[in-house]
């Protein structure tokens, strides 16, 4: 029996295949984006000269920098729900219910929804979010409003509605994992030490947890700065986000200008990323004991 | 009858007057029950610790004493009884209002917090002023010879020091009661003397009651002023090490404290001051009962010998006689072991103390002898 060691030439050429697969569909649509991207002049040719030209108009134009601006305000908004809802709902799961069926039962409950795309999930929200639709019907049928509210659909509050319904899942996935890591014995040993029920919470379980809010949030943020989507379906034609500009850019065969805005996303992307990592090693996933 | 006056002074370490040993109490547990579903893990317990008292609660696995000991922690409600620390009724109180601290089996240290840290826990926990908890933590981790690792996290450390910073963890705060649950299990075999010894002197020094539960009877004997011993949620017995090696009250005790050999079969006869015992390999004279009814003839009994008083070398005194067949000898320098096989197929251990030659060679047939006094009757029902 053979072993390969690290480093050895072997472990370089088991590398090879993923690695050309990268290439190919990562790093070089990345930086075929950023080389269009600085392409200065009208004409759309390689020879163009290289300028900073596109990212001083996309600056220039205040509408552009505040719907950049309003799409970090949104995802902000949205990894709060999210975040906080993801955790309820993960120490439910894993704190407070104590038959291991129910447990599986709620676990698929929450999970199967993800087993259809994106978009049919999107667009599923449509006949709840209508005039016409479930919500408005639920809030006549019990009173609560005498004519149907028209806010829910094409509006950002519906928007976040969907978005929350998508993601939360997302956000509470890597707590549930982090939390069935967190041993009773950890929570009994603060209660002896005195510590009453939420500074056992907050000094021990959260701290142990942490990585996985963290890796929550980048996967919420990740998402919700690409959702494009649930952004067309439910806002219509009146809202949009920085990743609606690309697809608006690229239909009106502005390439140069949706580069720049999937390259100003990339960014945002990489430094959202990096503070993940600052705060917490996310590569060391689990709990040392 | 006079016996039965005897019984509860026999149970009391100390013999003060009873009014007094009330109120110095640590630990009362009354009656304790907790049951999970169907399975009855603690069964009418009940227990006195005096002011600083090293107990020992001893049994198999699965005999309750470890959910007794969450009961005192107040980690389990139980279904049943009273607990009062202190003197107090805390029966209902949580964990964190009792005046008590806790040592887990595998120590159950914090994984993200630094030694300092983690020591300091109980007195921040307590409100107490920053500089007042740096001071202490510096104090208590040099006493424990842990200084060093003040900055380390436990990932980084051995069984022995987080044993160490576990116990300087519970320690800190001073409460009245600590809890350990096993404290030694965990550790090497070669450390466990030594830390034994240390935890011996640091809680007859602090004057800190100890209620330590194990499974291994030498931590037991050699450590608590009391043990007691548990068998299927009951205690079984309760009292000095002495005692308890010396008169164990039941069948079962017996049998799970090392040395002894125990016996099993009726009452033939009612002699003076004696009872005669007819078992399956004969009949052998048993004092009667100290405490409690004399068994009538006829009723089932059980008795137990000690193998360091059974001997080969007969005299007049050894009026219970017994012949086996011997399997093994194992020495241990201080003392040689004999396995002999009864004429019922049970073992029978025979101890031979001091560097004396061997007299017993496998295989040989012995007559065995002990005097009536060595026997032990066991209580009512020869459980």
């Amino acid at each position: 029996m053979s072993t390969i060691r690290v480093r050895s030439p072997a472990s370089y050429w088991l590398a090879v295949p993923a690695a050309a697969w990268m290439l190919g569909v990562v790093v070089v649509p990345i930086v075929l984006l950023a080389w269009v991207s600085l392409w200065g002049g009208r004409a759309f040719s390689a020879a163009s000269a290289l300028t900073f030209d596109n990212y001083s108009r996309f600056f220039a134009n205040p509408t552009y920098v505040k719907l950049a601006l309003s799409t970090l305000m949104h995802t902000a908004t949205l990894m709060a729900v999210t975040g906080v809802l993801g955790y309820c709902i993960a120490y439910f799961l894993v704190m407070k219910v104590k038959s291991p069926g129910w447990r599986t039962a709620l676990f698929l409950a929450f999970i199967i929804p993800f087993w259809t795309s994106t978009l049919i999930r999107a667009i599923a929200w449509v006949p709840f979010l209508g005039v016409n639709g479930v919500i408005n019907q639920a809030l006549m049928g019990l009173g609560a409003t005498q004519s149907p509210i028209e806010a829910f659909l094409y509006s950002r509050t519906g928007i976040t509605m969907a978005q929350v319904s998508l993601y939360t899942m997302m956000a509470a996935g890597p707590v549930v994992y982090m939390l069935n890591a967190v041993a009773p014995q950890w929570r009994e040993a603060a209660m002896t030490l005195k510590a009453p029920p939420f500074v056992v919470f907050w000094r021990v379980v959260f701290p142990l947890t942490l990585p996985g809010v963290v890796i929550g949030q980048v996967l919420v943020f990740l998402n919700v700065m690409s959702d494009f989507a649930t952004v067309a379906t439910i806002g219509g034609n009146k809202h949009a986000l920085l990743s609606n500009l690309v697809l608006l850019f690229y239909e009106g065969s502005q390439i140069r200008a949706a580069s720049v805005v999937a390259v100003l996303l990339m960014i945002c992307m990489l430094v959202g990323v990096v503070i993940a990592l600052r705060v917490v090693d996310i590569r060391r996933l689990g709990v040392e004991r | 009858m006079d016996s039965l006056a005897r019984d509860p002074v026999e149970r009391v370490a100390t013999p003060i007057d009873n009014a007094m040993a009330k109120r110095q109490l640590d630990l009362e547990l009354r009656n304790i029950r907790k049951r999970f579903g169907d399975f009855i893990a603690v069964d009418g317990v009940s227990l006195e610790v005096s002011k600083g008292q090293f107990v020992c609660l001893l049994g198999p696995s699965g005999c309750g004493k470890t959910t007794t000991l969450r009961c005192i922690a107040g980690l389990e409600d139980p279904d049943d009884g009273d607990i009062l620390i202190g003197g107090k009724e805390a029966t209902k109180d949580p964990p964190w209002q009792r005046d008590i601290a806790m040592m887990f089996q595998d120590f159950a240290l914090f994984p993200h917090m630094t030694v300092a840290r983690q020591v300091g826990f109980g007195l921040e926990m307590l409100k107490k002023p920053k500089a007042e908890i740096v001071e202490r933590v510096k104090q208590v981790l040099s006493s424990f010879e842990i200084a060093a690792l003040a900055d380390r996290k436990p990932a980084s450390l051995s069984g022995g020091q987080r044993q160490r910073v576990a116990l300087a963890r519970a320690m800190i705060t001073e409460p009245r009661i600590l809890l350990l649950d096993e404290p030694i299990g965990a550790l090497d075999y070669s450390l466990r003397e030594t830390v034994m010894l240390e935890l011996k002197l640091l809680q007859q020094r602090t004057g800190i009651s100890f209620i330590w539960v194990t499974h291994d009877q030498n931590e037991a004997f050699s450590l608590g002023d009391l043990v007691v011993v548990m068998n299927h949620a009951r205690i079984e017995q309760q009292g000095p090490p002495e005692e308890i090696l010396q008169r164990p009250a039941t069948a079962f005790v017996a049998g799970f404290v090392q040395g002894n050999n125990l016996f099993r079969g009726h009452v033939k006869e009612v002699l003076a001051g004696a009872l005669s015992v007819e078992t399956a390999v004969g009949v052998f004279v048993v004092p009667r009962p100290l405490a409690g009814p004399i068994p009538m003839v006829g009723s089932p009994v059980s008795f137990s010998v000690r193998a360091e008083l059974i001997t080969d070398a007969l005299a007049d005194r050894h009026v219970n006689r017994l012949s086996a067949i011997c399997t093994a000898v194992e020495y241990f320098g201080a003392v040689r072991r004999h396995v002999f096989e009864r004429a019922d197929g049970e073992l029978l251990k025979v101890d031979q103390f001091g560097a004396h030659a061997a007299r017993i060679a496998p295989r040989q047939r012995v007559v065995l002898g002990w005097a009536g006094e060595a026997s032990v009757l066991h209580g009512a029902g020869g459980r």
